[in-house]
């Protein structure tokens, strides 16, 4: 079957099979920024934007997003000076979270969340398993402007 | 294996393509996929639900109605705007993650009836009706609920819908024992409800989640307890009470020993929070 989706501002005609979760969909189009964690929608590595809102890609069927809007990691202009910053501050150890807690993290900035205790709340559903967050949220502080 | 996948846009059609396929409804998938993965469910039809035509969370006689999917984020944003039922939001914002309250839905927690179920524990504390189509029937939570995982349904039936009492006035506690903060399936759950009135019981509801095959609530036992002092006696009569009733199992969470002390405990710190009292 063929579904017609938005894809990074993109319009795209997707040809996908009707068991197909939207996660391996993503992959098979070359979005590899979009990652195969927990497949359960624990641990926020395969999140993306779905009409504006994050959302676990690993737990969608592709067929539902028909006529939607989906931004990646590859579509978010703000995700590489966030890169740039959890480099420099050593939240990157093994980097295999970082796309999932990328996009969620500029998702905070469009709503202009600042206060650490409430991004805090809001990324409770991205884990790391490495770094022990501490870096990361260094580098967060700096990436939203956090109020001290 | 997943061959067919249908979209649904009316009551009559959802409601045909369940009898004749067996199917799988999909509303947010957030349990749906866990199971399909975990070789829980075995099916070779998926219902997407999502293009059935429905109004949107609202207040309908004098009650607050969820229809089938309406996301949990949808609901913590309508109780915010419309100042309404704030133990709801308590609850909700305890499930799952972001992510995970953008897609989960209320009527689909409920049709999973587990008991550790955070949406299905606030079901019984606001004595929910569940809309069933395409019959219209409705029917309270309690009798809806047979056991874990068990529902009563046709099989052409859905749920359309959830309506909870509006309640004012009552002060409230919730909270869920877990091993984390995020994402948690509780080891057991407590939420009161309790109207007060010159220190005396005027109304109160108790329920709780993961300790029995299903949500633990006794109206009866409720009903004595209308007109009694609010006191350390008291919630020390009840949580004995409660722990009797209990029913836990052991499973890779808990272990039943460990939750029948939480049922205990937990009433008893329900009181100290509620009272700002310090009884052990």
């Amino acid at each position: 079957m063929k579904i017609n989706v938005t894809i990074n501002n993109e319009k795209k005609e997707l040809e996908i099979a009707p068991d197909e979760v939207l996660l391996d969909v993503l992959r098979r189009y070359g979005y590899h920024s979009v990652r195969r964690g927990c497949d359960t929608g624990m641990c926020g590595i395969c999140t993306i934007l779905l009409d504006g809102r994050p959302v676990p890609s690993c737990s969608i069927f592709a067929a539902r997003v028909d006529g939607h809007e989906i931004t990646t990691v590859e579509g978010l202009p703000e995700a590489k000076d966030f890169a740039k910053l959890l480099a420099e501050e050593g939240a990157d150890q093994c980097g295999f979270c970082s796309p999932g807690l990328i996009v969620n993290t500029v998702y905070l900035k469009k709503l202009k969340i600042k206060k650490m205790e409430e991004i805090q709340i809001k990324l409770i559903g991205n884990l790391c398993r490495c770094t022990g967050y501490v870096g990361q949220h260094r580098a967060i502080e700096k990436f939203l402007g956090v109020e001290k | 294996m997943i061959k067919n996948y249908f979209r649904p846009k009316t009551i009559d059609e959802l409601s045909e393509l369940k009898y004749k396929t067996n199917g799988y409804l999909f509303s947010g998938g957030t349990d749906l996929f866990v199971k399909l993965r975990a070789g829980i469910i075995d099916t070779d039809t998926v219902i997407d639900t999502k293009y059935l035509d429905t109004k949107g969370i609202e207040i309908k006689d004098k009650k607050l109605f969820i229809p089938i999917n309406a996301t949990y984020n949808e609901l913590r944003y309508f109780i915010k705007e419309n100042k309404l039922n704030n133990i709801l939001e308590d609850i909700v914002k305890t499930i799952g993650s972001p992510m995970i309250r953008n897609r989960g839905t209320p009527v689909g927690n409920i049709s999973n009836a587990s008991p550790a179920g955070d949406f299905v524990l606030a079901s019984y504390l606001f004595n929910a009706q569940i809309l069933i189509e395409p019959s219209s029937k409705k029917i309270p939570i309690k009798d809806f609920i047979k056991s874990p995982g068990q529902i009563n349904l046709e099989q052409n039936e859905f749920v359309y819908g959830i309506e909870l009492e509006l309640l004012t006035d009552y002060k409230f506690y919730f909270e869920k024992v877990g091993r984390r903060n995020a994402m948690i399936i509780s080891i057991a759950s407590i939420g009161i409800l309790i109207k007060e009135e010159d220190n005396k019981i005027n109304d109160i509801r108790i329920a709780f989640g993961s300790v029995a095959p299903t949500i633990l609530r006794d109206e009866n036992l409720e009903k004595t307890l209308i007109g009694k002092t609010i006191d350390e006696e008291l919630f020390k009569y009840l949580a004995n009470e409660y722990q009797k009733l209990s029913s836990p199992i052991t499973d890779v969470r808990a272990t039943k020993e460990y939750r029948k002390s939480l049922v205990h405990n937990l009433v008893i710190k329900a009181y100290n929070n509620l009272f700002e009292k310090v009884v052990r």
